[in-house]
Formats: C-alpha cells, structure tokens, sequence
C-alpha cells in the first residue's frame, strides 16, 4: 500500500480546499482521518489473506456512504443530520466521503501498488499507470488505458494471487513502515503542512 | 517538467482553498499564469545555456518576492493594498504560495532538478528519496551525508546533478541542444499514475468547490 501520510495529506488539501465555512481543526481532522482510513484493511491481512487495498478499498464503500447521505439530506423531509449536526455537518460530511474516495483510495488506484477496486465482487486489482504525451514524431502517445482487462486498466493480479505489501504484513520484503517513498509524495506532504497555517493566516489577515 | 497540466492541477487544488473569501474566476486566472509563468525560461535556452530551469526556477525569486509583499503590505501606505484592496494581497500572497510550493518544489524532484539558489551558486540539484522507519529505525534517503574512504572528509549528497554548463532539462521548445537527425518534440500531458492522479484531483476539486451548496458564510 502507498504511504498512509501521503493519504492524509491529500485528505488535508481537499479539507482546505472545500470546506469553506465549516473550515476549522475539527472538521480537518475529520476529513484527514476519512483518507487515512481505508488503509485500515492492511490490519486484517494477518487474519484474510488479500485483503489490504481490498477490503476498505473498494468504490462500493464509498459509493454507499455517498447514496446514503444524498438520501438523507435531499430525499428525506427531515434530514437526520442536518437535524443533529446543521449545515455543518452535511458540508463535512460530503467532503469527508470525498477524502475517503479521493485521498484515501484514489492515491493506490494511481500506482503500481493497485486496489481491488470492486471487492467483494471481483478480487481483481487494478492500477492506473502509464504516460500520456504529444509527441511531434509519435503523435498521441496513450497508455494508461488499453490492455485487455476491465476498461483495459493494468492488473497486477487478484487477492488470490498478488500480495500487496505493508508494514503488518511484509510479504518476501523487509519489514518496513514507509512515510515517503519519492520526491512528489515529499513535496505534496510538505505542501500539504504549509497550506493549512497559509489558510489559517490568509483568513485571519484577509478579514 | 512535469507538465504544466500537472503544476496547474496541483496549484489550482491549492489555491481554491487559500483563495477563501476572494476566490473567483478572475483570481484563478492569475494565479494560473503565475503557475505556468516560469516556462517563460525555456525561451531564454536559445541565447543562455542551461536557462531553462534555471532563471525563474529558483528559491531566490520566490524570497525576494515574499520579502518585497511582506515589506510592501506592512506599508501604511501599500501600493498592492491601495490598488487592488484586501483582494489584491490575498491572491498575490496565494499566488507565490503556488508557485514555491507546486511549481518549484515539484520540479525540484523531477529529471536533473532545478538550479535552487541560482544566481548565488550555479547547482543544478533533484531531490529524491525516501523516508521509512524500520529495524535500523528512522531512515531517510533524501540527503546522503558519508564520510569520503580516502581523504575522510565529510561528503553531502543532495542530489547534486551539475551546472548551467553541463545540465540540460529537455523542453518541447528545446529538445536537445546537439540538433542530429528529425526532432522529436514531446509536450507530456501526465506520465506515471502519480501525474494523471493530480490531474484528476485539480480537476475534481474545481467541480467540487463549483457544486457545492454556498453557505452565506462562505460569501462574507
């Protein structure tokens, strides 16, 4: 699985970025914690074999969440949480689903680390790699899409086949709590720590 | 470069939310051309050698123009602040926020790197690494200190890749500089999974904060 900091550091842009008015240390911690989260299935693969980037990591989960909450804010005459919570809860709500789906699955769909993206229906995992370029000599150069697979996405294999590695569960490789794994992920972590006091100096200043 | 694509995503997802109160179009619009701005370099390939990510690619400028806003905005008498108003020093401080964090700082981890403190010292330097904990406990590849076996002098390794003279970062206006044979020029849109992911995440943030429900808070 890719770094869990890399995650909550996406989870944290998206929180600066689309909170608004419900911008404060809670609704953030909110928002980071739902993108750290679906790394939590690394903890089950001592007990089912296969299950990290699977079990939490599949587009069903938040799909659900976000059909749920539409329901309940648009479709009900009462909304139970704008009810409990206000307007507030339903912004950090959304965002919340949106960090989860975004931060916290989307960062492994985009590398060679791949999610079982629909477990439990398929075991497949899938990976979005490969470059996209305008070449004057080659033309379109596109391969990101086109293998034989489901929408010809890369597939390292399924949770039968293929181990993906993580601190609990190491596999053949040495037991490693990885933080940083390249340069971008250190630049978007850095980004990420420097935005949320700019936000809180911006804001402050501006008014 | 990573593309310009992929610093305007990056950027963009930033600076929606730094923007807050004063985010509209037109301020998108400017932080954009600041983000794309330093491209501007490869231009000056044709007359300088190693220019491109050199002369606008450097932590300097981005000093020198945090010093000058600073200096300018604690003015009684601001020039930015008379002109433009609260707006004006909002969008121009998100502005150099972008483009240290998303545009320098990404291609200082992209090729050869970029000429980080040029004009004081013609290094061109790529940061690369990782940062991991394990039995040998906290570990970090990113700068490399090691003592030299002959001479035993301390060695620090950054990722020192060369100077103006010898380092040449491949752009679609200057392929190459030894011109043999039919020139390919590549304009990359994203390579690897990691630039098409920050593409997607620009983009999904811009329809996000575009959907979104306002709030009468969100306008004050």
């Amino acid at each position: 699985m890719s770094p869990t900091l890399v995650s909550l550091a996406v989870g944290v842009l998206l929180g600066v970025a689309l909170l608004g008015a419900a911008f404060d240390r809670r609704s953030l911690a909110i928002v980071a914690l739902a993108a750290a989260l679906p790394d939590v299935d690394a903890l089950l693969s001592p007990f089912l074999s296969g299950s990290t980037n699977a079990v939490l990591h599949t587009i069903f989960i938040p799909a659900v969440a976000a059909t749920v909450l539409y329901y309940d804010t648009t479709r009900r005459e009462t909304s139970w949480l704008r009810g409990r919570f206000g307007w507030y809860g339903v912004r950090v709500a959304w965002i919340a689903i949106a960090a989860y789906a975004v931060a916290g699955i989307g960062v492994d769909l985009f590398s060679t680390e791949s999610v079982a993206l629909l477990y439990p229906v398929s075991g497949r995992y899938y990976a979005v790699v490969g470059k996209f370029v305008l070449s004057t000599q080659e033309g379109i150069v596109q391969t990101y899409v086109g293998g034989d697979g489901w929408l010809g996405l890369a597939s390292p294999g399924t949770t039968e086949t293929h181990h993906v590695a993580s601190w609990l569960n190491p596999g053949d490789g040495e037991r490693r709590l990885r933080l940083v794994e390249s340069g971008w992920q250190a630049v978007v972590v850095l980004t990420a720590a420097a935005a949320v006091p700019a936000k809180a100096l911006l804001d402050g200043g501006g008014r | 470069m990573p593309s310009s694509v992929v610093h305007a995503a990056l950027g963009l997802t930033v600076a929606v939310g730094l923007l807050g109160a004063h985010y509209d179009r037109r301020a998108l619009g400017v932080v954009l051309a600041v983000i794309v701005a330093p491209e501007l370099d490869s231009l000056l390939g044709f007359v300088m050698s190693g220019a491109h990510r050199t002369v606008f690619h450097t932590l300097v400028l981005s000093i020198i123009g945090a010093a000058v806003l600073y200096w300018d905005t604690r003015r009684d008498d601001s020039w930015l602040r008379n002109r433009w108003g609260s707006y004006g020093v909002q969008v121009a401080w998100v502005a150099l926020f972008v483009h240290t964090f998303t545009h320098i700082a990404l291609d200082w981890t992209h090729l050869d790197g970029i000429n980080l403190v040029w004009p004081l010292l013609d290094q061109f330097v790529a940061l690369d690494g990782e940062l991991y904990i394990s039995s040998e406990g906290v570990v970090q590849t990113f700068v490399d200190v090691s003592l030299d076996p002959t001479t035993g002098q301390q060695v620090v390794d950054a990722g020192q890749s060369g100077t103006t003279q010898s380092v040449h970062v491949s752009t679609p206006v200057q392929p190459t500089t030894e011109p043999e044979g039919p020139v390919d020029r590549r304009f990359p849109i994203a390579v690897h999974g990691w630039q098409l992911y920050v593409v997607c995440l620009g983009l999904f943030t811009l329809v996000a904060r575009r959907l979104q429900t306002p709030h009468r808070r969100d306008e004050q």
